[in-house]
C-alpha cells in the first residue's frame, strides 16, 4: 500500500478530480488516496475496507478462495471504487487500472463521501479507520490475553451475532432501553462517542398530554403503578437497565450488556463497530450509488473537457456497463439511483415539484408543464441527501412509468419461464425480453426496506425463567432454518454466559447449559409483547 | 499509514491448519477404513471435499428464502470445500502415518540427472550479476573518492576487477530405475469384490513407487497365469480369466527370467507382488520357493505374495511362510476383506521388526 503522492501522475489527477468537485460546491471531507496491488486489494475487501483485521479463520477461507479464483482467472481482481468513508475518507486505487479508471474512481468516491457525511442517518464519524485500527490492536491484545483457542471460539461465537445488528432500526438499542443515568436525565456514559454515531432523535413525546390520554388508564390504580415502579427500581438496580422495547440491535445489547471480560469486550466491539455501517449501506444503496455517478459523470465531464485525462470512449463504454438496466428483483443501485437523480434534477427544473402540478387536473397542461422555479435543482437534491432514505427517496419519486422507462419490470425470457410468470402480467415483449405490469414493483421494492430479506430478530426478555436471554422472531411467513438454531443459540449462550432461548411461531428453542430443549408454545404476536413490555409485564410467559 | 502492508496471511494461516487437520482425518479414515479409492488418477494430485464450513446464524430456511434473496443468504449455499492437495505432499503424509519407511534406493550408478547452479561467482565469465558487481564498485568509488554524496559526487566507476560473473556449477542427481512386476493369477474368481480389493491393492502399491522413484522412473509390468504365464496389458490383467487348472510357479519363474535378461541387475530395483487364492498344488508350492530362495531373494528389492479372499484350502503362504517367516525381502499378506487392506500394505512395506 502506497500514497498515492508515490505517483505523480496519480497524485495530479487527484488533485483535479477534488478541484472539480469543490467547483461544483460538493461538501467533501478529507480524502486520502491510497495505491493497492491486486492481492492487498482482495485483502482489503475481506477486512471490510479497513486495513487490519484481528486473524479469523473466516477471513482466511475468504481469501484463499479468492486467490484461488483471482489466480485461475475466475474473478478479476479489477473493483471499481472502494472507500471507507468518514473523516478522514480512505479511498483505495488498484495499481493495475489505466488513468482513466483511477480519475473516475476519485471522481465516484467524491460522491460517496459527500453522501455520507450529509445523509440523515449520520454514517461519517471523526477518525473511524483509524478507530478501528486501534480496536484491531485491542483484540489483538485480547487474543494474547484469552489464548489462541479460547479467542477462536469466542470470535467464531460472536460471528453467528454480526448479522443481528440493526443500528438504524426503530427497536435500536437507545429506543428500547432505559439505563441507569438514562433515567437520571445524564447522557449516556456507558459508550464512548466513537461506539455510537450520533443517531437522529425520535419525536416520541412521553409525557404530554396527548400521551397520557393515547394511552388511557393503563395501570391507573395507585397499587398497580407503586407495585410496578417498585419492581423497575428493583430492576434497575439489579442490572443498571430496563428493556422497555423490544431492541432489535441484539449484538449492541449483548456488548453492553453481556458479562464480558475486557477481552471479549473488545471483540464485540470491533465487531459491531465494522458491521453496523452495512445497515447504512442497505438504508440507502440506490440513493448512495446514484449520487456518486452523477457526480461521477460531472467530474469526468470537466476533466475530458480540460483534457486532463484521456479515453471519453472507454470511458462511456464502462459508464453504460455499470449503469445497465436489470429487473428489480436483481437491483443495479447504480442504474437505479442514477436514472433516479437524473429524473429529479429535471422534475425540479421544470419545476413540477410543486403544489401547482399536483393539483393541476388538466392532462395535456400537465404534459406540457415547464415553469421556472426558485428552487436551485442540485440544491434541492442535496436537500433530499440531507433528509431521506431509500425508502422514501422510491416512495416520493418511483412511478410505474418510471418503472417501465427505466426497465425494472424487463426479465429476459428465459428467467421468465423460470419464475413461472404468466402471460396476464406481461404488458410488453419482444422476442428477447418480457415486460411486467410495472404497477405492483414499486411495492415490491419498497417492502424490502421492511426486513432487508432477513429474518428480524429481537430480544424481548433479558431475565426469562431467571437470567436467561430470550429472543423473538418477527413472524413473516417464513421458518427459520431449523438445523441452524441451535448451533447458534449455543454461540449466543457462549457470550450471554447464561441460558439463552429463540421464540419463533410457536415453538420455542433453549439451550441451557449443555442442555438443548425444544417445546410447542402458544404463539405471540409482536404487537401483543409490545403492548406486555409497555405495560412493564413479562412479553412471554412460557407454555 | 503508508508503510501498512494489507495482507490476510495470518488468518489464511489459521485456515489452513483447520485443512490440514481435516486432510489428518483424511487420512485417518483412510488408514482405519482401508478407503484408498482417491487414487483414481495416478499421479494427479488428490482432490479432497468436505462440507463448507459457515458461521451458524438466524436465516431462512431452504425452501422459504424470502422473495428475492436470490441465494445471497449464507444457507441457500450447498457449497463443498474443495481443495487439492498434491500428490507427492499426500503420499508422504500417508507413508508418515502409516510408518513406512522409503524403500531402498540402488542402481544410483548409471543413470544421473545433470542440472547447473549459478551458486559461486568469478571474475570472468558470461552472466554478470549486476548486484555484486555495483556492491563492489560502490564500495571501490567510496574508497577513492569518486563517489562523495557530501560534495555532489555521485559517480561510481566500475572498473574490470570489480565485475563478478555468476558461474556454472554442474550438479549430479541419481536417479533411481525401477521395475514393478504385478502377478495375478487367473483361474480363481477374480470379480466382485475381489477385484475391487485387488484393485486398490495394485494401486496402492503403484502410487507408492511411483512416489518413492519419481513417475518416470518405475516400469510397471503385468502377468498373468493359469497353466501358463504370459504378460498382458494393465487393462487386461483385471479382466481375463479362465477357469481351470492353475500353477503359479510358471509365473515367477517368467518374471525371474525377464527380470535378468531384460534388465541390468546391478542398477536396476525390483519388485514383484503376487495376487491370488492360494489354492496351488503342494509341488508347485515348492517350486515357487526354490525360485524365490535361489533368484529373486537375492536381486529384488522386495517380493510380496498376497492372497486375496482365501480358502481353507490355501497353502502357498502357509508353505511361504515356513521359509521366510521374518524374511525383509519376502513378504506375505492376507486380503480378507477391504479393511484389511492397509494391514498388508503394512506387512509388504512396513519395517521388520526384529
Amino acid at each position: 500500500m502506497r500514497s498515492v503522492y508515490s505517483d505523480p501522475e496519480l497524485a495530479e489527477l487527484q488533485n483535479r478530480v477534488l478541484h472539480h468537485a469543490r467547483e461544483f460546491g460538493r461538501q467533501i471531507p478529507e480524502i486520502r488516496f491510497f495505491i493497492l496491488d491486486r492481492l492487498e486489494f482482495a485483502s482489503l475487501l475481506e477486512k471490510d475496507v479497513y486495513p487490519t483485521s484481528p486473524i479469523n479463520i473466516w477471513e482466511g477461507k475468504r481469501m484463499v478462495h479468492k486467490k484461488h479464483a483471482i489466480e485461475t482467472g475466475l474473478e478479476s481482481a479489477l473493483y471499481y471504487e472502494v472507500v471507507q468513508t468518514g473523516n478522514p475518507s480512505y479511498a483505495y486505487l488498484n495499481d493495475s487500472n489505466n488513468a482513466v479508471s483511477q480519475a473516475s474512481v476519485m471522481a465516484h468516491v467524491v460522491g460517496h463521501c459527500e453522501f455520507s457525511e450529509r445523509n440523515v442517518l449520520g454514517d461519517s464519524s471523526p477518525d473511524r479507520t483509524e478507530f478501528v485500527m486501534y480496536l484491531v490492536k485491542r483484540v489483538d491484545r485480547a487474543r494474547r490475553q484469552m489464548g489462541e483457542r479460547a479467542y477462536l471460539e469466542y470470535w467464531n461465537a460472536a460471528e453467528s451475532a454480526t448479522v443481528l445488528i440493526a443500528p438504524n432500526s426503530q427497536y435500536d438499542l437507545e429506543r428500547s432501553t432505559e439505563t441507569e443515568s438514562m433515567f437520571r436525565g445524564e447522557t449516556s456514559s456507558t459508550t464512548d462517542e466513537m461506539d455510537r454515531p450520533e443517531a437522529p432523535k425520535p419525536l416520541l413525546p412521553v409525557f404530554d398530554t396527548m400521551t397520557t390520554l393515547l394511552r388511557g388508564t393503563v395501570g391507573s390504580t395507585s397499587f398497580e403503578g407503586e407495585l410496578r415502579k417498585k419492581r423497575r427500581d428493583e430492576t434497575m438496580s439489579r442490572r443498571g437497565y430496563i428493556l422497555k422495547s423490544p431492541c432489535q440491535d441484539v449484538l449492541d445489547f449483548l456488548r453492553h450488556y453481556a458479562p464480558t471480560s475486557r477481552a471479549e469486550h473488545a471483540i464485540l466491539d470491533y465487531k459491531y463497530i465494522t458491521k453496523a455501517p452495512q445497515d447504512f449501506v442497505a438504508r440507502t444503496q440506490i440513493m448512495n450509488e446514484g449520487w456518486a455517478m452523477y457526480w461521477e459523470k460531472k467530474i469526468m465531464h470537466a476533466l475530458f473537457e480540460e483534457r486532463a485525462v484521456k479515453g471519453i470512449i472507454d470511458y462511456a463504454r464502462v459508464f453504460s456497463n455499470v449503469c445497465s438496466p436489470r429487473p428489480y428483483f436483481q437491483r443495479n443501485p447504480y442504474h437505479l439511483g442514477y436514472n433516479l437523480w437524473c429524473h429529479i434534477e429535471q422534475l425540479y427544473r421544470d419545476g413540477k415539484v410543486s403544489l401547482e402540478y399536483h393539483e393541476e387536473v388538466d392532462r395535456d397542461k400537465k404534459n406540457r408543464w415547464r415553469e421556472d422555479s426558485d428552487v436551485e435543482p442540485v440544491e434541492a437534491l442535496g436537500h433530499l441527501v440531507d433528509t431521506v432514505t431509500d425508502y422514501e427517496f422510491l416512495r416520493r419519486f418511483l412511478t410505474p412509468e418510471l418503472v417501465h422507462e427505466l426497465h425494472l419490470n424487463r426479465v429476459d425470457r428465459q428467467t421468465a419461464e423460470r419464475l413461472g410468470i404468466k402471460d396476464g402480467d406481461i404488458v410488453e415483449q419482444d422476442k428477447r425480453y418480457v415486460w411486467l405490469n410495472p404497477e405492483p414493483i414499486k411495492d415490491e421494492m419498497l417492502g424490502f426496506y421492511t426486513h432487508f430479506y432477513r429474518p428480524r430478530i429481537y430480544v424481548i426478555d433479558s431475565d426469562y425463567q431467571d437470567g436467561c436471554l430470550l429472543l423473538y422472531h418477527r413472524d413473516d411467513g417464513h421458518a427459520l432454518r431449523k438445523d441452524w438454531i441451535r448451533p447458534t443459540l449455543r454461540n449466543l449462550n457462549m457470550i450471554w454466559k447464561a441460558p439463552v432461548a429463540l421464540l419463533t411461531k410457536d415453538q420455542l428453542f433453549a439451550v441451557m447449559g449443555n442442555q438443548y430443549k425444544s417445546e410447542e408454545v402458544k404463539p405471540v404476536s409482536f404487537e401483543q409483547i409490545i403492548e406486555r413490555m409497555q405495560k412493564g409485564e413479562r412479553p412471554f410467559r412460557g407454555s | 499509514m503508508s508503510d501498512v502492508k494489507i495482507s490476510s496471511d495470518e488468518s489464511e494461516g489459521i485456515f489452513n491448519e483447520f485443512i490440514q487437520e481435516q486432510l489428518d482425518e483424511i487420512v485417518d479414515d483412510i488408514i482405519n477404513r482401508g478407503d484408498l479409492d482417491r487414487f483414481d488418477d495416478r499421479g494427479s494430485d488428490i482432490i479432497i471435499e468436505m462440507d463448507d464450513i459457515q458461521p451458524p446464524t438466524f436465516i431462512y430456511g431452504d425452501n422459504e428464502g424470502g422473495r428475492g434473496s436470490g441465494g445471497q443468504g449464507p444457507g441457500n449455499e450447498k457449497g463443498k470445500l474443495r481443495f487439492r492437495v498434491p500428490f507427492q505432499a499426500f503420499m508422504e503424509l500417508l507413508g508418515q502415518r502409516l510408518r513406512l519407511p522409503n524403500l531402498v534406493k540402488e542402481g544410483d550408478g548409471r543413470i544421473k540427472e545433470f542440472s547447473y547452479s549459478f551458486k559461486t561467482f568469478g571474475q570472468v565469465g558470461v552472466i554478470l550479476d549486476k548486484r555484486r558487481t555495483f556492491k563492489r564498485a560502490l564500495r571501490s568509488s567510496i574508497g577513492t573518492g569518486v563517489y562523495n554524496p557530501a560534495k555532489g559526487q555521485l559517480d561510481v566507476h566500475v572498473r574490470r576487477r570489480d565485475r563478478r560473473f555468476k558461474l556454472p556449477q554442474r550438479e549430479e542427481k541419481p536417479r533411481y530405475k525401477a521395475v514393478c512386476f504385478y502377478m495375478g493369477d487367473i483361474s480363481y474368481s477374480t470379480y466382485g469384490e475381489r477385484l475391487e480389493m485387488e484393485k486398490r491393492l495394485v494401486n496402492f502399491i503403484h502410487q507408492w513407487l511411483d512416489f518413492n522413484y519419481g513417475a518416470g522412473n518405475v516400469e510397471h509390468r503385468f502377468f498373468v497365469h493359469d497353466m501358463e504365464a504370459h504378460e498382458v496389458s494393465p487393462s487386461d490383467f483385471y479382466k481375463v480369466s479362465n477357469a481351470g487348472g492353475t500353477r503359479a510357479s510358471v509365473v515367477f519363474d517368467l518374471v525371474s527370467q525377464i527380470a535378468f535378461n531384460e534388465y541390468e541387475t546391478k542398477s536396476t530395483n525390483f519388485y514383484a507382488f503376487y495376487f491370488g487364492d492360494g489354492e496351488v498344488f503342494e509341488d508347485d508350492a515348492k517350486k515357487i520357493i526354490e525360485i524365490l530362495q535361489t533368484e529373486m531373494k537375492a536381486s529384488f528389492n522386495r517380493v510380496g505374495i498376497v492372497e486375496v479372499k482365501p480358502s481353507q484350502f490355501s497353502y502357498l503362504n502357509r508353505e511361504i511362510k515356513r521359509e521366510f517367516e521374518k524374511d525383509d525381502i519376502i513378504r506375505m499378506g492376507t486380503l480378507r476383506q477391504r479393511t484389511e487392506t492397509i494391514e498388508v500394505i503394512k506387512s509388504l512395506f512396513g519395517e521388520r521388526r526384529a
